[in-house]
């Protein structure tokens, strides 16, 4: 019933500016902006239940409630963080490089949300329905190492130094194991676009046909959000809090926040090339598919917390040595064996 | 196998999830101290004869005694405890030996301003001249009476 | 023309990390360490000095707050000492009360080094794990002296209270529940494939170093040092005590830290022996109310928590100690760490730390 809630409202959004008389092309424009920003909103209002979420999840597996005072079983403690980190004091720093210092934060929400506008949400849900989507994801989501580095250097502070440093260098190593994985995916469907990689899971999803690049994917998706086990990034027991050092208030909040939207965007690739995307499992069709893909993210960001509150952090040469040469070599015989499996499977004639 | 910790730390943390919870919820629910727990002090004034062997014997000389001589009797003019200093390491209650100076159950002793962290047990204005006198004017006159008993009695006595 | 520099670090007073108020001043050539600089001193507090105008008695609340964390222990090394000058005999169910008492101490301070070393590799939840089972413990501790942290509860000559009845039965539970605690602690820590990848091999101290630099306790005994004041020069009834005594093979910040869970399983078997063993009787040895020891000085050492615990006592006859000073073994501990840093990474310092277990109220005094 609810299956086609949104293409109806977007089919219903375009026949009335139809009948009020708009070109065709001002139609297109205005349909586009509405999808963005009403991506843009769904994603705020999720990133600030993960914050919910994420202090929750923490305190159960510690055995303590966490917040539960503020609002009904404390839903609103996200507001009242919010409340406090605009209301902190903000000091200025002569040495500070103002321009850069400033435009990070706000530069930070930018990769994130531009891989957004791909990601199918649903049957027929993305709002832009690109050729090369897993190619534009990997072209812009390196863009983020660059604006967290930029941060730490313009706060001049040997902390902010050293985590920006280890940014670069994480994010930088990890990010080949992350496309890699992702190699395996693209040479079953032999396709970039999202929606066909989805559609091509109708029969087993690629969970099962490709374990290994589903495992490399997690730890260096794990890598490339700066989660533990790798968090030396903003390893609190080390540099305070790396390249947020020098940071307060909302500046601290947004680097946080992009950090959420970054572990959303990360689960939902996983979703989308690993776990069948919005396609029921058992043939429940029953869920709209859009259900299934939200219900399938919050598995994956589950298990994203799960595995922050249980590790240690690695130290940054190990970080290193296991990227480069552990993963990668596991994904270059990964893409091996899915090749030679491939050519056996066509020449047997399955 | 490599991972065997890794999966071991997994199932730990997951059963944790699902157990019940140790907070205590603080003003809601309160958790019962043990009844030698170290409180706010408590002064029976009844009990106390004003020795001062609960102030010589605080590490820190945070209680602070007046007393003035009512006839025979000691009383205490005025008991401050400066809260703000004491270590709550119980030398003062284990000195009393009348069992006047004790400890409570209440932990809440946090204040707005300074000036109301001491504890003032007793402030009492000392005792005027005329009642000095008139408790010595009665001591005396218990004495002569008590005398002229033992008088009676000693006579009695002597008779019999 | 290209060339690298090194910079200078402050791992500062205001740290996460550092278990207090502690200085590292480091050199880094990148993230190695050329050279390390610990600057101790922010904590000072004078007690040595204060305790010149108290009397013998009333030192005891100011030992309590040097390693806050064993209390008990603090107490006894200052105790003993009042009492090997004086020469009082202490009871046989006081010395056993102490014994109990002092475990239970142990106990907690490993538990608090477990968990803060967890948190500081980055597992937080190991640290909230040790953190609510140290909570059995300050409530027994409580039942028994009325506060939970700085105890006071050691008297020159005994022990102030007798053990209330309801500590039997909570004592019983504890020891029952323990010891699946310290697995689960094995299981989320100690079997943790990247803690081992980030404590083994790391700030290794050879034997011949540890005993050169006048280390103790867990770290000695991390290096295969067989040193343990309790079986090497027995003080009180450990005499009586049957335990062993945990070694590390490889001097790492691993071995110092397995050790450290072990030796938490022997102080249960201590207690369980004493409870066993427990007679009746005074708990207090006739001592006169106002204590003057004889002239003369006197050195008497427990094995505390962070190892070997002493205390020198010089009395001038008056009822106030002309001197106290205390052996403080988190400050011995820590005059090897200049050298033991160097060539390590920043996190690896941290990891250095953490496997030494300081107390900065020791360490300060």
């Amino acid at each position: 019933m609810g299956e086609n809630i949104l293409t109806g409202i977007a089919a219903g959004l375009r026949g009335l500016l139809d009948g009020a008389g708009v070109p065709v092309l001002w139609n297109d424009v205005i349909l586009m902006v509405v999808k963005v920003v009403v991506i843009l909103l769904f994603i705020t209002v999720n990133i600030l239940w993960l914050v919910y979420m994420e202090r929750r999840v923490c305190a159960f597996i510690q055995c303590r409630l966490g917040p539960n005072r503020v609002g009904p079983k404390g839903l609103l403690q996200s507001f009242a963080d919010m409340g406090k980190l605009l209301s902190k004091e903000f000091t200025w720093n002569r040495y500070w490089d103002k321009v850069v210092y400033f435009l990070s934060p706000v530069l930070i929400f930018v990769p994130p949300f531009m891989i957004y506008a791909i990601v199918p949400f649903g049957d027929n849900m993305a709002a832009v329905n690109m050729n090369i989507g897993l190619f534009y994801f990997a072209a812009v989501s390196s863009l983020g190492s660059i604006i967290l580095w930029s941060g730490g250097w313009a706060s001049n502070n040997k902390y902010s130094l050293i985590g920006a440093m280890r940014v670069v260098a994480q994010m930088v190593s990890y990010e080949l194991p992350l496309m890699l994985a992702l190699l395996g995916v693209v040479m079953l469907t032999g396709t970039l676009n999202m929606s066909e990689i989805v559609n091509a899971q109708h029969g087993v999803w690629f969970i099962f046909t490709q374990p290994l690049a589903f495992l490399i994917y997690f730890t260096a998706g794990l890598a490339e959000t700066n989660r533990t086990p790798f968090c030396l990034v903003e390893g609190e027991s080390e540099i305070i809090a790396g390249p947020y050092t020098e940071y307060s208030g909302m500046g601290y909040s947004m680097f946080m926040l992009a950090e959420y939207a970054s572990v959303m965007l990360i689960s939902a690739m996983c979703t989308v090339a690993f776990l069948g995307g919005w396609l029921a499992p058992f043939g429940l069709t029953f869920i709209p598919s859009w259900i299934w893909f939200f219900l399938k993210m919050y598995v994956m960001i589950f298990v994203f917390m799960w595995v922050r509150w249980t590790y240690p952090r690695l130290r940054v040469d190990q970080l290193m040595g296991f990227g480069w040469k552990v993963l990668i070599p596991l994904c270059l015989a990964n893409i091996f064996v899915t090749g030679v499996g491939m050519y056996i499977y066509r020449a047997i004639g399955w | 196998m490599f991972g065997k910790g890794l999966i071991k730390g997994l199932e730990i943390t997951w059963g944790w999830f699902w157990r019940k919870k140790v907070t205590v919820e603080y003003p809601d629910e309160k958790l019962v101290m043990s009844p030698r727990f170290h409180g706010r002090f408590e002064l029976d004034q009844e009990k106390c004869i004003a020795c001062g062997l609960c102030a010589n014997a605080c590490p820190n000389k945070v209680i602070q005694i007046e007393k003035a001589k009512l006839g025979k009797k000691q009383i205490l003019i005025k008991y401050v405890m400066r809260i703000e200093y004491c270590l709550f390491c119980g030398l003062c209650v284990e000195a009393c030996n009348k069992d006047a100076l004790s400890f409570s159950s209440v932990i809440d002793m946090n204040q707005y301003y300074r000036g109301k962290v001491r504890l003032t047990m007793v402030d009492r204005p000392a005792p005027t001249p005329e009642e000095i006198a008139a408790a010595e004017a009665e001591e005396a006159a218990k004495a002569a009476a008590a005398q002229a008993a033992a008088a009676k009695a000693k006579a009695k006595g002597e008779e019999g | 023309m290209l060339k690298t520099q090194t910079y200078t670090l402050n791992l500062g007073p205001q740290h996460p990390s550092t278990h207090g108020v502690f200085q590292i001043v480091l050199e880094l050539d990148g993230e190695t360490v050329v050279k390390a600089t610990p600057v101790p001193g922010y904590l000072h507090r004078g007690i040595e000095k204060l305790a010149e105008a108290r009397t013998y008695t009333q030192v005891i609340p100011y030992t309590d707050r040097m390693d806050y964390m064993a209390g008990m222990l603090m107490n006894w090394g200052y105790v003993g000492a009042v009492e090997k000058l004086m020469g009082v005999e202490v009871p046989d169910r006081a010395e056993y009360i102490r014994v109990i008492v002092g475990e239970l101490s142990r106990i907690a301070s490993h538990l608090i080094a477990t968990g803060a070393y967890a948190g500081d590799i980055g597992g937080l939840t190991g640290f909230i794990y040790t953190f609510r089972d140290r909570e059995d413990v300050i409530d027994m501790l409580e039942m028994i002296s009325g506060s939970r942290m700085t105890f006071s509860y050691f008297r020159i000559g005994g022990v102030a209270e007798d053990l209330p009845p309801e500590f039997f039965p909570a004592i019983k539970k504890f020891i029952e529940k323990f010891p699946s605690c310290c697995d689960e602690y094995d299981g989320l820590i100690t079997g943790n494939e990247i803690f081992q990848v980030r404590t083994k091999h790391v700030g290794v101290i050879t034997p011949e170093m540890a005993v050169n630099y006048s280390l103790s306790g867990p770290v000695l005994r991390g290096s295969g040092v067989n040193f343990d004041l309790r079986k090497a020069r027995p003080y009180g009834i450990y005499d009586r005590m049957d335990f062993e005594v945990p070694l590390g093979c490889n001097g790492d910040c691993f071995d110092r830290y397995s050790i450290r869970i072990l030796e938490m399983r022997q102080s249960l078997r201590i207690i369980e022996q004493a409870l066993e063993q427990l007679p009746e009787g005074p708990i207090m040895a006739k001592v006169p109310k106002v204590i003057k020891p004889p002239v003369g000085d006197v050195y008497y050492e427990i094995e505390s928590s962070k190892g070997l615990f002493g205390s020198y006592v010089v009395s001038d006859g008056s009822a106030k100690p002309y001197r106290v000073h205390f052996r403080r073994p988190s400050y011995i501990n820590l005059g090897y760490l200049g050298k033991l840093c160097e060539g390590w990474k920043i996190a690896d310092v941290i990891a250095i730390l953490g496997s030494i277990d300081i107390v900065l109220g020791e360490v300060d005094c």
